[in-house]
């Protein structure tokens, strides 16, 4: 039984088109990255699973549950820690703690939770006075209580130092190593090419994307760009580099001498001799992997390497 | 369960959403943690001793004018006057933000992200403020008493804890209205506007429809009333009133049905004060909708009738 099922969710405010026959599934077990620039619907595919928001059409299944019909039920074996929300000022960490602790019928120690964290020498200081990075550890350990068979953390790195990120890494892994399904949205690709099993790349509300983070980086023309400066080129070379099997693309920077720039996914050798046969000169070459960067860019912007 | 993955063709699941229930542990853990936060909140704080230094006035004003023969009944009314026109601006003022502050800075998904519904939510917040305005009524009420006390002959305790009670039901019908339009609206600025709304609606526009139902009548728009009373000389005097309608207007407004509960405690300290309307004035006797327990009635109307619209509207739509 997958954790998450979004089935054919469409989602419009108005004239806006936020969500556009969103189709994905997160399975039971895995820690799934849902990635996609700001703007692109994550937060509102968030907002239905958990029923903030109702969708204009679809259906949305969570834990085997209906997420409109069995919202309460959902929410009390979730975990959840919701992006961009400010903490109550007046109460302190502890307190937060207490409520979330009683609201879902726990049996859990603040301090514990807040060790785990790293927040523990601030339980009895109020939240006002929290910087976003204790604030969002705060929300991090109020999404732990209780155990929750499902972990949904929007934009968990916010407010967050490398170190605090990693450290939040860290706890994904643990609570997936308990049993937890995480999911897991971001805008950058670096935070979750480290913990998650497969990724969905989300963009103007379609999915473009729904893989492993290996299979993400085969899947984009590019996985490594070669670069060659050459005496000259003609129209006849260009075409035969383009012609190989490995080679995506192929494009020549316009000057003295002129360089060609040829995508490649395997031999790198093949381009260089198509072009010596024909009497090219090769003077330089370089080559460049691909950064998960650019694989998000690719799917994610209409510039740059494309998708295939 | 899982039957319902594929079906998202049915166009069953697009318009009806499901609506939420309501349990009693989480409208008392909401209600738990909106005191804790708002009993520490400076504007709460600010307004509570607004209040009481109205209160220690009033009441060592009339323990140091000591009036002959001020009854315990009497002592309630004056306070009631000030009661019924302070009460609704500090419940409003509380109440404004509850909700919509909430939404505009995204906590409320802290609340719902827990096993809370939005009706536990709505719940939750009335009691939990109405809690903190009542702290504020007690200690209020208490050092009204302090300072009257021995002014009083036969200061009558049970009939004073029934005004407390009849205040605090007056304060959550207040906080009843401010809590559901703070969550009917999308912004604190909308939550704001309704809330002067309401100021504008109870403390100017109620008040000046009584007296333009008075002119109204003496223009001889409206059919008046008249009746035979008799003068303090003893004389016989016709004297005409409003008609029954035109009266139970002017009794729907919160305040003056606060008001007019008042003569319910007649029994608990033995006194009589008589009914709010001049029973001469009603030959055929006084219709039910203008006699005194129906007040209460209306005051229950100001508490149930605004939470449940809210309920149904927060039920729907978009957080």
């Amino acid at each position: 039984m997958p954790a998450i099922t979004v089935d054919n969710l469409t989602k419009s405010f108005g004239q806006t088109l936020a969500l556009d026959d969103l189709s994905f599934q997160v399975e039971e077990g895995e820690v799934f990255g849902f990635l996609g620039p700001n703007g692109a619907g994550k937060s509102t595919t968030i907002n239905i699973v958990l029923d903030f928001a109702r969708p204009t059409s679809g259906d949305v299944s969570v834990l085997g549950m209906d997420a409109q019909q069995h919202s309460r039920a959902i929410r009390h074996r979730t975990g959840v820690l919701p992006e961009g929300v400010d903490l109550y000022d007046r109460l302190t960490a502890r307190q937060h703690l207490e409520f979330a602790i009683q609201s879902k019928n726990a049996d859990t120690e603040p301090e514990r939770l807040l060790e785990r964290v790293g927040l523990v020498d601030a339980i009895d200081k109020k939240a006002g006075g929290y910087s976003k990075g204790m604030a969002q550890r705060l929300m991090l350990a109020m999404a732990l209580v209780g155990e929750p068979d499902l972990l949904i953390l929007d934009e968990p790195s916010t407010g967050l130092d490398p170190n605090g990120a990693r450290e939040m890494r860290k706890i994904v892994r643990e609570e997936n190593e308990r049993g937890a399904t995480v999911f897991f949205s971001s805008h950058i690709m670096e935070q979750v090419e480290a913990v998650c099993d497969r990724v969905g790349i989300l963009r103007d509300g379609e999915m473009v994307a729904v893989d492993s983070v290996e299979g993400l980086r085969d899947s984009v023309e590019g996985g490594t760009t070669l670069r060659v400066t050459v005496d000259r080129i003609d129209d006849d070379a260009l075409q035969a580099v383009r012609s190989l099997p490995d080679v995506g693309d192929a494009t020549v920077e316009d000057r003295t001498p002129p360089t060609i720039v040829v995508t490649v996914d395997g031999s790198k050798t093949a381009v260089l001799s198509t072009l010596e046969d024909r009497g090219i000169e090769v003077r330089d070459f370089s080559t460049t992997e691909a950064s998960l960067d650019d694989v998000f860019q690719s799917y994610t912007t209409d510039t740059g390497v494309h998708a295939r | 369960m899982t039957s319902q993955a594929g079906t998202g063709t049915e166009p069953a699941a697009a318009g009806g959403s499901a609506s939420s229930s309501l349990t009693l542990e989480s409208v008392r853990a909401i209600a738990k943690k909106d005191f804790q936060d708002s009993v520490r909140s400076w504007l709460f704080w600010g307004l509570s001793v607004f209040f009481f230094t109205l209160m220690a006035a009033l009441a060592g004003f009339i323990a140091w004018a000591e009036p002959e023969e001020l009854t315990t009944l009497g002592f309630i009314s004056l306070i009631s006057q000030v009661c019924k026109l302070v009460i609704p601006l500090i419940a409003l003022v509380l109440g404004w933000k509850s909700i919509a502050g909430e939404r505009e800075t995204g906590s409320i998904k802290v609340l719902l992200s827990l096993p809370h519904s939005r009706k536990d939510v709505l719940v939750g917040k009335l009691l939990g403020r109405t809690a903190v305005l009542s702290l504020s009524l007690g200690i209020g009420f208490v050092i009204g008493m302090l300072a009257v006390a021995f002014a009083v002959t036969e200061f009558s305790f049970p009939a004073y804890v029934a005004f407390l009670a009849m205040t605090i039901l007056y304060g959550l019908a207040y906080m009843s209205i401010a809590v559901s339009l703070s969550s009917v609206t999308r912004s604190t600025t909308m939550a704001g506007a309704a809330m002067f709304g309401v100021f504008v609606l109870f403390y100017i526009v109620w008040n000046s429809i009584r007296s333009a139902l008075g002119l109204l009548m003496r223009r001889g728009y409206i059919d008046g009333v008249s009746y035979m009373t008799t003068t303090l000389t003893g004389q016989q005097r016709e004297m005409t009133r409003l008609p029954d309608w035109a009266l139970f207007i002017d009794m729907i407004d919160p305040g003056t049905a606060y008001q007019n509960t008042i003569t319910l405690f007649s029994g608990l300290s033995g006194e009589n004060i008589g009914t709010t309307f001049n029973e001469a004035a009603f030959p055929n006797g006084l219709p039910f909708y203008l006699q005194d327990w129906f007040s209460l009635a209306i005051l229950l109307f100001w508490i149930v009738v605004p939470l449940v619209v809210a309920l149904y509207l927060f039920d729907r739509g978009d957080i």
